[in-house]
């Protein structure tokens, strides 16, 4: 079932065209990522579906009403997003910016009732960050960060949650960290997952679905066993890579890679 | 290699058209004014002057003094905002927005409040003391440790200083009672220029617009950027430095003459850029010409719109033209 | 999710303010030209003065000192909600040119009006407020880019600019003014606090009553405005709409304010800072602190301007820009993000 679906997209910054005609559907209660070379449009596509971005042409529904034609704090409630790199003022504390994701269910003065309260200490506790509650946000390391924003998102009590590269800027242990806590919220709360990832292999680590794209087309979407292949990495990628078994997850991975075309390799240097 | 590329008319050419319009505005503007005089008494009052003759006595001590004075701030405000902008590399800056106007007031204010009479000569160097000392506020904070002198940054300490150094003027003022006077150095306007300051003021101006335009290799080289410019050999700093005290020289001087004038440093050497390409062998030549034409433009029409201020003439092309520089995102050279 | 600590810090510090107003008040209000001395405030406050006293405060004293202490607020204010709605902590209603906007629209109807003495009062901040809200429309119109939306660092460039010709122009307009008339702008320009009878704070009281409660209704939409466009999208938030609501309700503030105390800048800058820099940028917190701090330093500046000189005064705003422009430069010095 898919809850989330764009039909016949046409997506533009200004007068220039990113995305055109494209169809897609985000399955239910799956991780899905979007994966493709720079300037493909998988930012572009992952803005469109949660309405951060107008679209030119075509229909984004949910639960099939138009996205673009709702209110939008109604989406806000059905729909959390991490945006790439975020920023804060500074000064403002781990509670209080959880506490935001509040927002779409208050009224006027945004007095929280003892329900935003309790779901406030839930996302704290789901993400493992309790005890940073009257840090400042600032003063974290960017993996701390990274949870923080999750556990706003995870205020907004959604289904569906999009992530913009949730891993960029970190480390490769906090990196999985977020990765593994993204799986779990997937796996304990049945939420589905939007994101954009850079690193393929985490792609296929961490995710069931996957939308390939590139100029701005989706080349393929589907399960993972199904969609990958070598010849898809190197129509995307243009990489020369081979299908490997990762002995710790038994799910595939990409090894002894290489560009299809080494034409930099042939410059002569004399 | 000749590069030809983005140089879109001939140098000489425009060079030639620009010095004919000065030229003919001069002329337009010692004919225009509130007593209306025709050619061949102008040129009875140069070359026979008869100090019986009323008219005479208009163009000899009202008219060319004045019209002269309109030119060398033209001249000098145009030049200096080419220096300021070569050496911050960003083409919003200009002598009154980067705090230099406000410094000379500032200074000036202060000079007539210990001695109401006072040598010109005197008077250009505090104006260059206070243009220092609001130039130097404004670099050192604008100046961000990142990315050296980023637009808004500048700006933004441009205009909190001026703030600043206007409003000590105005209390300055207040207390020593020099009100008239400090209304006509913030609003502008050069009727008053007399020979005695022109005597003063020409062989300056003219003798650091030569220093620029023998610098201006120079100047076209620092405009690569700073580690170019080092690694190409030159003693960036010393540049640096030297082009910033000859700016703050000539804005120092023109808020002596006329009071505060903004935007001419801003928009002609921008103009100039847009004429003649990005070597500053022509730009600063071109620059100072067109910097003349308008000034002495903007003062005949304030004369015919009966004697409004020339800065809020000016202001009224120049603001525009920031907004569209602002809008189409020309921020740095 | 406030920490309580926080909470109580904000009910000390307000505390602390208040008690600091009072006496800044105090000391405003017994000095002067007629010296009241403490014991003959004091009574006079509690009703127990004397027939001349009485007259002195109630007539003259307090109406300006009113004026003063919501002019500081409403300034303070002001500079809180353009701060947070541009994301630029050094932005607000001088540097902007909005003060300039109310100036040029104060002359330009001094130009053209028929200057009605009765009337004037009432009319003038809904002048100041129209030349305010058009400034402010036109930096926003001009900072406005198609597909990425407002620049905040293009918005506060342009606001300088259009600063610089509104003020030439208003100068240019005064050539044409008679003495009196003359003098009134060049006072106002310099922001003196000219409003000194009870129907300026007439005029002036209904306008904080409704835009103030406002704001504070608006806080928790401010805190998420603050955060970035779009977490504040994704929360459900029509941002484009919000940010244009709250700005032309926090110019009319400011311009109702500088068309009563003259062009005041500065105000908008301190308040805020100062108040963040106790409790945070969360504006349910700081914004009471904001209000208090912009009284102070405004009565403050107005004081010290009215005594420091043995004969005449300085106008309130050659004060605050003394005190306030070195606080500017120290706070860009200290911020890398513009």
């Amino acid at each position: 079932m898919n809850r989330l679906t764009g039909r016949n997209l046409t997506i533009a910054y200004g007068n220039k065209i990113i995305i055109e005609n494209l169809d897609i559907g985000i399955p239910d209660k799956k991780i899905t990522s979007i994966i493709g070379p720079n300037g493909c449009g998988k930012s572009t596509l992952l803005k469109a579906l949660c309405r951060l971005l107008p679209i030119k042409k075509g229909k984004i529904a949910l639960d099939g009403t138009d996205i673009n034609k709702s209110a939008s704090k109604e989406i806000a409630k059905k729909i959390a997003i991490l945006p790439q790199s975020p920023e804060v003022a500074d000064g403002l504390t781990v509670g209080e910016l959880v506490s935001y994701g509040r927002y779409p269910y208050q009224k006027g003065f945004g007095r929280l009732v003892p329900e935003d309260v309790e779901v406030i200490d839930w996302a704290l506790q789901v993400t493992g960050i309790t005890e940073f509650k009257h840090r400042i946000i600032n003063d974290l390391s960017g993996g701390q960060k990274q949870r923080v924003w999750i556990a706003m998102a995870l205020a907004q009590k959604t289904d569906i949650i999009f992530l913009d590269e949730p891993t960029t800027f970190l480390d490769i242990a906090h990196q999985l960290e977020i990765l593994e806590l993204i799986k779990e919220l997937n796996q304990k709360q049945q939420t589905t997952i939007v994101m954009v990832l850079h690193d393929i292999n985490q792609a296929i680590r961490f995710s069931d679905y996957m939308i390939t794209m590139k100029d701005g087309e989706v080349i393929t979407q589907g399960n993972i066993p199904e969609v990958l292949s070598s010849q898809l990495l190197a129509e995307v990628f243009q990489i020369d890579a081979e299908l490997m078994q990762d002995k710790l997850t038994g799910k595939p991975m990409i090894a002894n890679y290489q560009l299809v075309n080494r034409k930099y390799s042939k410059v002569e240097i004399k | 290699m000749e590069l030809k590329n983005k140089i879109p008319f001939h140098f000489s050419i425009i060079f030639t058209i620009a010095c004919i319009i000065l030229v003919i505005t001069f002329w337009i503007s010692i004919v225009y004014g509130s007593a209306d005089i025709n050619t061949s008494t102008i040129l009875n009052a140069v070359f026979n002057y008869d100090p019986e003759d009323v008219n005479h006595n208009i163009i000899i001590d009202v008219r060319i003094p004045r019209d002269i004075g309109a030119l060398l701030v033209g001249v000098a405000l145009a030049v200096s905002g080419a220096g300021i902008q070569s050496v911050t590399r960003n083409s919003l800056a200009d002598p009154s927005l980067i705090g230099l106007n406000s410094g000379a007031a500032l200074m000036l204010a202060l000079t007539y409040a210990v001695s109401p009479v006072i040598t010109f000569p005197l008077l250009i160097l505090t104006g260059f003391i206070g243009a220092m000392l609001g130039g130097t506020m404004v670099l050192m904070i604008g100046r961000s440790r990142k990315d050296g002198f980023n637009p808004v940054r500048l700006i933004l300490a441009g205009a909190a200083v001026s703030a600043l150094l206007s409003a000590a003027s105005q209390a300055i003022a207040l207390y020593f009672r020099l009100n008239q006077s400090l209304i006509f150095w913030s609003s502008g306007g050069v009727s008053g220029t007399t020979w005695q300051q022109l005597y003063t003021g020409i062989p300056v101006v003219a003798i650091i617009v030569v220093i620029f335009i023998l610098i201006s290799g120079q100047l076209s080289i620092l405009n690569l950027g700073e580690s170019i410019a080092k690694g190409l050999g030159q003693n960036v700093k010393l540049i640096r430095a030297g082009t910033m005290l000859l700016s703050m020289l000539l804005a120092g001087i023109s808020v002596a003459i006329v009071g505060q004038i903004a935007f001419v440093g801003l928009m002609v050497p921008h103009i100039s850029r847009f004429l003649v390409g990005t070597d500053y062998k022509k730009v600063i030549p071109l620059t100072a010409v067109l910097g003349g034409c308008l000034v002495v433009s903007a003062d005949t029409v304030a004369r015919l719109m009966g004697e409004a201020p020339v800065s809020a003439i000016i202001s009224f092309i120049g603001v525009p033209y920031f907004l569209y520089l602002i809008k189409k995102g020309g921020r740095t050279i | 999710m406030i920490d309580s600590k926080l909470k109580r810090k904000q009910i000390i510090v307000c505390s602390v303010l208040l008690v600091l107003l009072f006496l800044a008040v105090t000391w405003s209000i017994t000095s002067g030209e007629y010296k009241m001395d403490l014991s003959a405030y004091l009574k006079t406050l509690i009703g127990q003065g004397e027939f001349k006293d009485n007259l002195i405060l109630m007539e003259f004293r307090m109406p300006r000192m009113l004026i003063t202490l919501l002019a500081g607020m409403a300034l303070s204010m002001s500079g809180a909600i353009i701060q947070s709605i541009t994301k630029n902590p050094l932005a607000e209603s001088g540097i902007l040119g909005i003060n300039a906007g109310g100036g040029f629209a104060i002359t330009v109807f001094i130009v053209i009006g028929q200057v009605n003495p009765n009337t004037f009062i009432y009319v003038l901040p809904l002048i100041s407020a129209a030349g305010g809200i058009l400034t402010a429309l036109l930096i926003f119109l001009f900072s406005y880019n198609k597909g990425k939306g407002i620049s905040p660092a293009n918005m506060v460039l342009i606001g300088v600019g259009l600063s610089a010709a509104l003020s030439g122009g208003s100068i240019t307009m005064m050539r044409k003014f008679n003495e009196d008339q003359a003098e009134f702008i060049a006072a106002w320009m310099a922001g003196n606090i000219w409003g000194d009878e009870w129907s300026f704070v007439l005029a002036f009281l209904p306008w904080i009553l409704i835009i103030i409660p406002f704001l504070f209704f608006k806080s928790s939409s401010l805190n998420i405005i603050n955060t970035n466009d779009q977490t504040a999208k994704s929360l459900g938030m029509n941002l484009d709409k919000e940010r244009l609501i709250l700005l032309i309700i926090s110019v009319i503030l400011s311009s109702v304010a500088v068309a009563v105390v003259g062009s005041i800048g500065f105000i908008g800058l301190m308040g805020p800072h100062i108040a963040k820099s106790f409790v945070g940028p969360r504006h349910q917190l700081f914004m009471p602190i904001a209000l208090l701090t912009g009284a102070f330093l405004l009565v403050i500046a107005d004081t010290i301007g009215q005594t420091v000189l043995s004969i005449g005064t300085i106008p309130a705003g050659i004060v605050v820009a003394i005190i306030g422009a070195p606080y500017f430069l120290y706070l860009m010095y200290k911020t890398n993000s513009i």
